[in-house]
């Protein structure tokens, strides 16, 4: 009521025309539609943000509770842990060795689902397939792919002569991150290629007919008609890729099969989710794992800030 | 992401059941003819169900809930329940290697001794009771379910085909000592050199630790896993036996392990009473009448068994207490032990019953189960855990796995299994 009173006060002559009932439901009626997003955000997202860190400055055994403040020792601990680079390191190369071949070839996938195909929309589905699989099925199927023993990648590898003796995926750094890296494909191409496709599908036709008549060939249209005209959605894909990127959690968690969060007997494969599980939920150390999870939003937040850069120079130029 | 952020879903998200449960109660017959609901939740098939019926028979208006989750999950969530102080069965199972977990919110849990737990120290072994009191006199945190007595299984054709003998009571003589299992595997290499000994340096190692009072932790949850000479002797001989290649190099319970066992890559495994039913299940019916059972080297050892313990967050408690009591009773051990789950029992007196001494397992060449793992567990004493004692235990394993990779010889991978530990108990 205050504020409808307060609304009357300051509302410009020009509106005086409107019906005084509504006019204090008109400067509240869009904040009302936002504020559920903003509560259920403040409660699951702002708070426990914010409760994290302090959990984070305390010595905190997830089974008995807070202990003793320690200030910023849990953040000093995690730059000296190095486990902590290996992490960062790992979660970064599986992030960059999954995205950029997954987006490529998304692109080449909307490209050609872009033309005109038979059976339009049943290619457009089957697209979509891998992300209807839960991720924990996904990740079952592939490390028996990648099994040393009886898995069929190697099987293949042996029979074409590529390598002599079984490859143990889970024992190295690449090879860990490679097959990791193909889950991570496997479930997103086919999301990317959509929304990209989505994005192709708005280029205005008359700009390809022009290119067309200028006797341009398909890859030159490609490249200087569509890739232009949907910058701004791959800026988006790469984004949000990178968010899922850097919180890579199911797929190495699987991937060994022995639930303990280890990424690998040398954490060759060891994410930044996975030393927050680890450390949270196997050690029961919230005050550390509540530190890792801090570290691990600033990370996010810098790389989502130069993306965010990098799209607007692009923009511009 | 944080743990807390988990906890507080979590929290948030027992609420909202608490909300469905007290509508549930407005409207349902709950409080009205007094009937009662217990939930006894569970990891793998304890064997239950049929006692379960029973009890609902013999008790009118107690309704019993069964809910069974994954290992590591199951007690993931136990430790997300009791932190958070809600959602919890209530008569929940706790596995020996979690319970020192729990040891330092103890007192989150009913005392049993409360309701009349005491009267039953006698019919339990020793060692199995003083488990389930954490060593606190007057205190019982859980009733012993079963135990999970030592042996190996062994192939008995591989044992042919390398002209070792076949019968289980010669195989036992084999090995009085785990020095002579790894000189018997020697002997088998040379002449089977495509199978392996055994499937894991890991499980060798666990049960060679399993056999000791002490091991990465003293009586006063100090760590000595760096000083205590046993560690390093049972790590190194594991390790030392793996770079000679005895090892299938098979992480245990992966898929790949469950292969192995199936094309029989290795000759021998460590075999407490419950992994009888994991190669059967594994190896299927084609491996029936190929394994047999002998004595384990060093006389005996217990590898996993479980409690039942009542939450304190359960509102009802003395019911719960009760239905513990009567899942862990004689009755029900001899017939979850005579029943297709195997599990090996925790009391004297049912070990001691004829009809389960005289039990035999068909898959095994009819190894009399019930002899072997039956009379190994009288002997047995407890084997302390500490209350970190798996995050002990996880670096000295991927120690060993570095072994098995070819990443490091034995010497390296004790440095950096004692490293790693430091770190991960800090």
């Amino acid at each position: 009521m205050a504020l409808q009173a307060a609304s009357t006060t300051t509302d410009p002559p020009a509106r005086a025309t409107t019906p005084r009932r509504f006019r204090g439901e008109r400067h509240l009626l869009p904040y009302l539609f936002i504020a559920p997003f903003f509560l259920v955000f403040g409660v699951f997202g702002l708070y426990p943000l914010l409760q994290t860190f302090w959990v984070s400055l305390h010595d905190w055994d997830r089974l008995a509770g807070a202990g003793e403040w320690v200030g910023l020792e849990n953040f000093g601990r995690l730059l000296e842990d190095s486990d902590f680079y290996t992490a960062t390191f790992n979660t970064l190369s599986i992030f960059v060795l999954s995205t950029a071949p997954q987006l490529l070839a998304a692109l080449g996938v909307a490209w050609l689902l872009d033309r005109h195909l038979r059976a339009q929309s049943v290619w457009r589905a089957l697209v979509l397939v891998p992300q209807y699989v839960s991720v924990v099925a996904v990740a079952l199927v592939f490390s028996q792919l990648f099994g040393r023993d009886f898995g069929i990648v190697n099987w293949v590898l042996e029979g074409t002569g590529l390598i002599g003796d079984p490859v143990d995926w889970t024992a190295d750094t690449w090879s860990s991150h490679l097959a990791i890296s193909f889950m991570v494909m496997w479930r997103w191409t086919g999301y990317n290629a959509l929304i990209y496709l989505a994005a192709m599908q708005a280029v205005p036709r008359d700009q390809y007919e022009s290119a067309q008549i200028d006797g341009a060939g398909r890859l030159l249209t490609f490249r200087k008609v569509t890739l232009p005209a949907i910058r701004p959605t791959i800026v988006f894909t790469v984004v949000i890729s990178t968010i899922g990127g850097l919180q890579l959690f199911a797929e190495p968690f699987l991937f060994d099969q022995q639930g303990n969060a280890e990424g690998g007997a040398e954490h060759q494969f060891q994410t930044l989710t996975l030393m927050l599980y680890k450390y949270g939920f196997i050690n029961n150390d919230a005050g550390y794992a509540s530190a890792v999870s801090w570290v691990l939003f600033l990370v996010i937040a810098v790389v989502a800030a130069v993306n965010f850069l990098l799209a607007r120079r692009s923009e511009r130029g | 992401m944080g743990p807390t952020r988990a906890r507080r879903t979590a929290a948030a998200l027992a609420a909202a059941t608490a909300l469905l449960a007290l509508c549930a109660c407005g409207s349902g017959s709950d409080a009205a003819d007094g009937r009662l609901t217990l939930t006894v939740a569970t990891f793998s098939d304890f064997g239950y169900k049929p006692l379960i019926e029973e009890y609902e028979r013999t008790h009118p208006g107690i309704d019993v809930k069964e809910r069974i989750s994954q290992f590591d999950q199951h007690h993931n969530q136990l430790s997300t329940q009791i932190a958070s102080g809600s959602g919890a069965a209530d008569v929940v199972a706790i596995e020996e290697g979690y319970l020192p977990k729990f040891r330092a919110v103890k007192d989150k849990f009913t005392n049993l001794a409360d309701h009349g737990a005491l009267d039953r120290e006698d019919e339990y072994l020793d060692w199995k009771w003083e488990q389930g009191t954490l060593g606190t006199p007057g205190f019982v945190m859980g009733y012993g379910t079963d135990v999970g007595s030592l042996a190996i299984c062994y192939r008995k054709d591989l044992f042919e085909k390398a002209g070792l003998p076949t019968d289980r009571a010669e195989v036992g003589k084999l090995w009085p000592t785990w020095d002579a299992y790894f000189a018997t595997g020697e002997r088998f290499r040379s002449r089977v050199g495509d199978k392996a000994w055994f499937d894991s340096s890991g499980n060798i190692f666990t049960a060679m630790m399993n056999q000791t009072e002490y091991g990465f932790f003293d009586a006063r949850d100090q760590y000595v896993g760096d000083t205590n000479p046993k560690v390093r002797e049972f790590f190194m001989a594991s390790a030392q036996a793996t770079a000679d290649e005895q090892s299938a190099n098979l992480q245990p319970f992966s898929q790949q392990w469950n292969a192995g066992i199936k094309q029989g890559r290795m000759a021998t495994m460590t075999c407490p009473a419950w992994m009888t039913g994991q190669i059967a299940t594994a190896a299927g019916d084609a491996g029936a009448g190929k394994w047999d059972i002998a004595a384990v080297p060093g006389g005996g050892g217990n590898w996993g068994g479980s409690f039942l313990t009542v939450p304190k967050q359960s509102k009802h408690a003395k019911e719960a207490a009760e239905l513990a009591d009567f899942l862990t009773s004689a009755a029900a051990q001899k017939k979850i032990f005579t029943g297709p789950v195997g599990a090996l029992p925790s009391l004297v007196p049912v070990l001691e019953d004829p009809e389960v001494r005289g039990t035999t397992s068909e898959y095994f060449n009819d190894a009399p189960t019930g002899q072997l793992f039956a009379s190994s567990a009288r002997g047995l004493g407890p084997n302390y855990r500490g209350t970190k004692d798996q995050q002990a235990r996880i670096p000295f394993g991927n120690a060993l796995q570095l072994v098995e990779q070819g990443k490091a010889d034995p010497e390296e991978a004790w440095d950096k299994a004692l490293d790693e530990a430091d770190k991960n108990l800090r």
